[in-house]
């Protein structure tokens, strides 16, 4: 499968009640598989292409205040679109779940892979002080799993999840063990789970406003201090990672997604040539693992480079992982083109050990 | 024995222009076409069918499968 379809096959079998999207490479056979696969029919799953991309993350917001599954995807230039209705939803606390296949950038950019979002994932794409859970997949199994995944962390903490992908894991094909399919919630089981969600007043009950808007600053600050309680929260508990041949290592590579892929393949060019290179894989860019990454520079390690798509953006958080105890440098191509592991490999050798 | 060259047809729509099947031609058949197809893709189109051989390397690398070949005599 696709790692776009196997998306989009998952969103049905984790039980989503809507997907609202609208088409763009190379992300576009997430709609369209939706499209040919009829969900309405399978599970009764609401597939709709909007009129433009605003139009479909406020559809979001909305079923999500209606304690909807509700998904979207898009690719960068798309997800910039989006940005006011995430801060929406993010300052309303409502769960939601979208994709971005990034591709290269700025502006309308290439369509080739890319991984040039980092910052606007990470550090929030839209205004206001908010965060939102961003799972970097690196496969296409991961493509399908943390959807279900990603669902399960929106609904635990009434927060958007992203999941950043990229044109190369979006496009590639890999076999996939899909998960069972999860029944969808029905009205009442909604109304009795989510005590917040605007399922219809009835008579003896309290109102239930969804509202990011509040003109008592007061109050505001107030409503602030519980966003980044929740943040903190999410911060200690939620941190996922992975690590690869880092037991011995001496030097590490940070890298997500296909970088990743990349820089594996890498440790193992640089092992057969007798250097102790390990892969740091981080899995959530948010909350990012910094405890564990300063935990590392005491254990004999030489240096991390940080190998990404990008001119440079996940190096910063290394480096304010780090606090100086080691060295940090980057690599990365970017505007497009994919870097090969000889390229990882030989950077490693002049930046790290060489410089 | 009638002499026989290859051919090969590519589903344009379906390519994604990934390249792969262009440093598996023996023969340098294949390149990404100037034009795009409806996703904004380059796609791979025959650049020099006279020296196919029709070996279908490309068919098999093809991780969409959008290439068929066939076997034409001369």
């Amino acid at each position: 499968m696709k790692g776009n379809e196997a998306l989009a096959e998952a969103a049905i079998r984790a039980g989503a009640d809507a997907y609202f999207g609208y088409p763009i490479t190379p992300q576009s056979e997430v709609i369209e598989y939706l499209m040919a696969e009829k969900p309405t029919d399978r599970t009764g799953m609401v597939v709709l292409q909007a009129e433009s991309e605003i139009a479909a993350i406020n559809m979001v917001y909305g079923a999500a205040g209606a304690g909807k599954k509700v998904m979207t995807s898009s690719s960068s230039p798309g997800i910039s679109l989006k940005q006011e209705g995430i801060s929406y939803i993010a300052g309303a606390e409502l769960p939601c779940l979208y994709a971005n296949v990034v591709r290269g950038g700025p502006g309308l950019g290439t369509i080739q892979p890319s991984q040039a979002d980092y910052f606007q994932s990470t550090k929030g794409g839209g205004h206001g002080d908010y965060r939102q859970i961003v799972l970097a997949p690196a496969s296409v199994q991961e493509m399908a799993d943390f959807v279900r995944d990603g669902f399960d962390l929106a609904f635990k903490y009434r927060i958007p999840v992203l999941i950043l992908s990229d044109g190369v894991i979006g496009q590639m094909m890999e076999k996939v063990e899909l998960f069972d399919p999860i029944p969808r919630l029905t009205d009442d089981e909604i109304n009795e789970r989510y005590p917040w969600a605007t399922t219809g007043k009835k008579s003896g009950t309290e109102r239930r406003i969804i509202t990011s808007l509040d003109l008592d600053s007061h109050k505001m600050e107030e409503h602030n201090h519980k966003l980044q309680a929740k943040y903190q929260e999410i911060t200690e508990k939620e941190v996922r990672y992975e690590l690869i041949d880092c037991d011995d290592a001496e030097y590490i590579y940070v890298a997500y997604g296909s970088s990743a892929r990349i820089a594996q393949k890498a440790v193992k060019l640089a092992r057969a040539k007798g250097i102790k290179a390990g892969l740091f894989r981080l899995i959530t860019l948010f909350p990012f693992p910094s405890v564990k990454m300063f935990e590392m520079c005491g254990k004999g390690i030489k240096g991390f480079l940080a190998v990404e798509m990008s001119a440079g953006q996940m190096v910063e958080d290394v480096h304010l992982s780090v606090k100086g105890c080691s060295k940090v440098e980057h690599f990365g191509r970017y505007g497009g083109i994919v870097h090969t592991p000889e390229e990882v490999l030989e950077a490693l050798e002049q930046k790290i050990i060489g410089g | 024995m009638a002499k026989v060259r290859g051919a090969i047809v590519v589903d344009v729509e379906k390519c994604k222009g990934c390249e792969v099947c262009i440093p598996a031609c023996p023969t340098d058949v294949i390149a990404l076409a100037k034009e795009v197809n409806g996703k904004g893709y380059h796609y791979a189109y025959m650049e020099d069918p006279e020296a196919c051989i029709g070996c279908t390397n490309c068919a098999i690398v093809c991780p969409d499968g959008v290439i068929t070949v066939y076997k034409v005599k001369l």
